[in-house]
């Protein structure tokens, strides 16, 4: 990454806060830091595993400083109020908001998940999957099902509340082990950058479509059954929803076809 | 008394009292504007995280954008509110004619302490400023109603109800 980047961001965060990078997107680039950006030292305890994330975009050289400020400010904000309201609805799992500036472009975040065994990564949906999928794993383990369902289940949830994702890939959902149970993860959806709210079902289409495509180009040969897990875990928010969920979700999941087959269209032709 | 410095904003000193029992409320009311504290009414304040977030909001606003009142310490008691209406926030974060506890806030710039504490002001039992101790002074259906948080957000613990808190303060007036 570019040193002018890191110098910048150095110099906001200032010496008190150490970072560490994490991932660097065309948008944002992410870091951990075990400083709290505001509660007393003694007052978090002395647990010096704890992380914060990061987020943080970058001035854009090529724009127009005033045009860049408005709209760094305008997308950290679109972000922090996105997961501020779904901080609010029940059932629904995103990392919680620590801090946001928006004039500087700094979000702070609750860090999610953990490094999954055997050196197989961080517990994103993709490592996740992988693991799995190995020789000796079993790809249909009843955890792998029961974690993609609810993995729906979140998507549904989101859907049925009027949000959309804008970038629903394999990497955008953090498994989160439960405390009760090592053998039981609840995924939570992360980075609202693009996420909107919409009543649009093409919005909504295309979100079903990303997670499937995403699903469909690292985990082929697994794909077909993930994806049911996926579409059964989302249909059953909808389905608890009475006649209204049911027409709702026969309405998307038409759409979720039609868009498909553009999809494969565009890709015959491409 | 907490006494901290947020670590993105070094020049600053933080310093919270918690008060139980305070006898002197009336009159410190009618000097309120002299004095250079903010006196928040700790029924509502849940956590000390959300109190340190308005903080952070304070010195962000006063490094980055501008402050929207007189001084930092009124601007405390607006960067509380989910509102951008100063009367509103003074009235409803502010000290009341029967305040019984009192959250005493002071920003001041290191070098620049003032020698006038809480302490000398506030008639009342001091306890720590933590979590434990807002527990029995905060009242959750103001702050529903202050910060219109919908009948279906049933948090099931008092952290869960104090990010709500959190993330209005860090959106008020964006
Ligand atoms: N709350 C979080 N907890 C853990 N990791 C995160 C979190 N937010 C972002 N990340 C990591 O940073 C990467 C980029 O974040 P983003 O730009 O939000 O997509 C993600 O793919 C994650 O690996």
């Amino acid at each position: 990454m570019s040193q002018k980047i890191v110098d910048k961001v150095s110099e906001y965060l200032t010496s008190n806060i150490p970072i560490k990078l994490i991932s660097q997107g065309a948008e944002a680039v992410v870091f951990t830091t075990n400083v709290h950006p505001y509660l007393p030292k003694d007052q978090i305890g002395d647990d010096s595993d704890v992380q914060y994330i990061i987020k943080y975009r970058p001035p854009k050289e090529y724009r127009h400083p005033d045009i860049d400020k408005s709209l760094t400010k305008h997308r950290t904000l679109s972000e922090t109020r996105i997961l501020a309201k779904l901080y609010q609805i029940k059932d629904i799992h995103v990392p919680k908001i620590i801090a946001s500036d928006v004039f500087n472009g700094c979000i702070w975040l609750e860090f999610l998940g953990e490094e999954l065994p055997n050196n197989a990564g961080f517990s994103n949906l993709k490592h996740f999957l992988w693991m799995y999928n190995k020789d000796g794993a079993n790809a249909y383990d009843p955890i792998v099902l029961r974690t993609l369902y609810e993995v729906g289940r979140q998507v549904g949830l989101l859907h049925w509340n009027d949000y959309c994702h804008g970038d629903l890939t394999t990497s955008n959902i953090v498994l989160v082990r439960d405390i009760h149970n090592e053998n039981s993860w609840q995924p939570h959806l992360i980075d609202f950058g693009l996420g909107s709210i919409s009543s649009m079902v093409e919005d909504k289409g295309v979100d079903l479509y990303v997670l499937e495509r995403a699903i469909l180009s690292t985990h082929s040969a697994y794909a077909e059954r993930y994806n049911k897990a996926i579409i059964e875990g989302f249909s059953s928010v909808y389905k608890n929803e009475g006649e209204a969920g049911l027409k709702k979700l026969n309405e998307l999941l038409n759409r979720f076809e039609e868009v498909r087959l553009r999809g494969r269209k565009r890709s015959m032709i491409g | 008394m907490v006494s901290t410095i947020l670590p993105q904003f070094p020049k600053f000193q933080v310093n919270v009292s918690l008060f139980h029992d305070v006898q002197n409320s009336e009159d410190i009311r009618l000097q309120v504007a002299e004095l250079p504290f903010a006196f928040v009414d700790a029924s509502v304040i849940v956590s000390q995280e959300q109190l340190f977030a308005a903080v952070y909001r304070v010195l962000t606003d006063l490094t980055y954008n501008k402050l929207r009142t007189k001084t930092i310490h009124s601007e405390c008691l607006l960067a509380l509110s989910p509102t951008s209406n100063i009367g509103e926030a003074f009235n409803r974060f502010g000290i009341q004619q029967g305040s019984t506890d009192l959250v005493v806030l002071q920003i001041v710039e290191v070098g620049q302490e003032s020698t006038e504490s809480a302490n000398d002001i506030v008639k009342g039992t001091e306890v720590e400023f933590n979590n434990d101790n807002l527990l029995h002074t905060y009242n959750e259906q103001t702050l529903r109603k202050i910060y219109k948080l919908d009948n279906s957000f049933q948090p099931k613990t008092t952290e869960g109800f104090s990010q709500a808190l959190v993330n209005a303060i860090q959106l008020r007036g964006l």
